[in-house]
């Protein structure tokens, strides 16, 4: 009888594939597992490999938009410049960059962030750069779905999340979908990434209307990148 | 009361110290400590420097301070709204008032007044920006306009008795030294 009872319990797990066994396995083993540096040896790859794939898409990119004698915007033409003052909030949304004419930086570059673009220098002293950023009111910008490849403007209205104007009255938009910098723009860098499309409001006159989620957010950012003309 | 008022001017302008105190305005206004606001608003440093000045210093000078500190910050905000009507507007108001009425020391005026004080600029500002923005007036820069508003309104007149209290103590005792 006990070896009836045993050779049951085996075919059990047998019919369960190892259940009990490999998780026995599994608990005694876990300090054995591999820890959390070769996790992030193959995190780094991973991301070295996707970094160099971006620089081999991006000078084809450039290549193809030369050939199509469309507007460039070399890396090269990036500088880095700390932000110091920043006021995200409140009557005026607005960045102030350590940079300035001096340093190449003129009204209307385009200021970026990690994630996407954050705003335009609005005015410029020797040393300091002043930028409007997307969510300040009166900030306007034309836009592309890159999904759908309608056009669109982009308003700020104070609050952290500015309103997109269709200028179809079917935009076929979703929540979801991605606002970027139209790929034949020549005054701001092209296919540079704004926001997500958070809501649409699809009964606003005289076009719909969408509620955008900034990718970069001023609040959290110390030094950005200037798009020198 | 002319005459001891003009003498008072007098000699508060020749006090570099209380001259000098309005640089922190810009100062203030463009570090925005960040642990000082609400709803991600900041006070309204103009308003807490602008109101002590007037009060002691009277309706013309507060009309000049006003118009100075105004064009200041419009120069390091971008373009858009103007500060400077606002502040001339009651930089006048607070001078007379100033002249006009015993000398206003408790902290609940002082608060009472920069708290009206810095609605008025917002209202100013926020009507100067529907104008503006007139084609793209949505309910949302209605909403944003009436949040920054009063926020910014409560925060001036919490922190006002500390702020203003002090610099009309300190400013009257120059004044009158």
């Amino acid at each position: 009888m006990p070896w009836l009872l045993l050779v049951g319990a085996l075919g059990l797990v047998r019919w369960s594939k190892g259940s009990g066994f490999a998780d026995a396995y599994a608990l005694l083993s876990r300090p054995f597992w591999p820890g959390a540096a070769q996790r992030e040896w193959i995190q780094a790859s991973s991301d070295l490999e996707q970094q160099a794939k971006l620089l081999l898409l991006e000078q084809d990119n450039q290549r193809l938009r030369g050939l199509l004698a469309l507007g460039q915007s070399p890396r090269s033409g990036r500088i880095s410049a700390a932000v110091i003052s920043r006021t995200p909030q409140g009557w005026w949304q607005q960045l102030m960059l350590g940079k300035g004419q001096l340093h190449g930086i003129g009204p209307g570059d385009a200021v970026m962030g990690p994630g996407g673009l954050l705003g335009r220098i609005q005015s410029v002293t020797p040393t300091t750069a002043l930028v409007q950023l997307l969510t300040a009111p009166g900030s306007r910008l034309g836009v592309w779905i890159p999904r759908t490849n309608r056009h669109g403007l982009l308003l700020g209205m104070g609050t952290s999340r500015p309103q997109l104007e269709f200028l179809d009255k079917d935009p076929n938009a979703f929540p979801g979908d991605l606002v970027s910098i139209s790929p034949a723009s020549t005054l701001m860098p092209a296919n540079l990434p704004i926001g997500v499309i958070q809501s649409v409001d699809n009964r606003a006159v005289p076009a719909p209307l969408a509620a955008v989620q900034l990718i970069a957010t001023p609040e959290a950012i110390d030094w950005v990148q200037v798009q020198i003309r | 009361m002319g005459a001891g008022t003009d003498s008072l001017m007098a000699r508060i302008h020749q006090q570099p110290i209380c001259l000098a105190s309005a640089l922190l305005v810009p100062w203030l206004t463009l570090s925005a400590p960040a642990w000082l606001n609400l709803s991600g608003v900041g006070p309204c440093w103009a308003v807490l420097w602008l109101l002590p000045w007037a009060l002691v210093d009277g309706p013309i000078s507060g009309l000049i301070a006003g118009l100075c500190l105004g064009l200041v910050l419009d120069g390091i905000c971008i373009d858009g709204a103007s500060q400077w009507p606002a502040l001339m507007a009651l930089g006048w108001w607070w001078g007379r008032l100033g002249r006009r009425v015993p000398p206003i020391k408790r902290s609940f005026n002082l608060g009472l007044l920069t708290w009206f004080g810095t609605a008025l600029v917002g209202l100013s500002l926020w009507m100067q920006t529907l104008i503006f923005h007139f084609d793209s007036a949505a309910p949302w820069l209605q909403a944003w306009g009436w949040q920054t508003c009063l926020a910014q309104s409560f925060i001036t007149g919490l922190i006002a008795p500390l702020i203003v209290s002090w610099q009309l103590l300190i400013w009257r005792r120059r004044a009158r030294a």
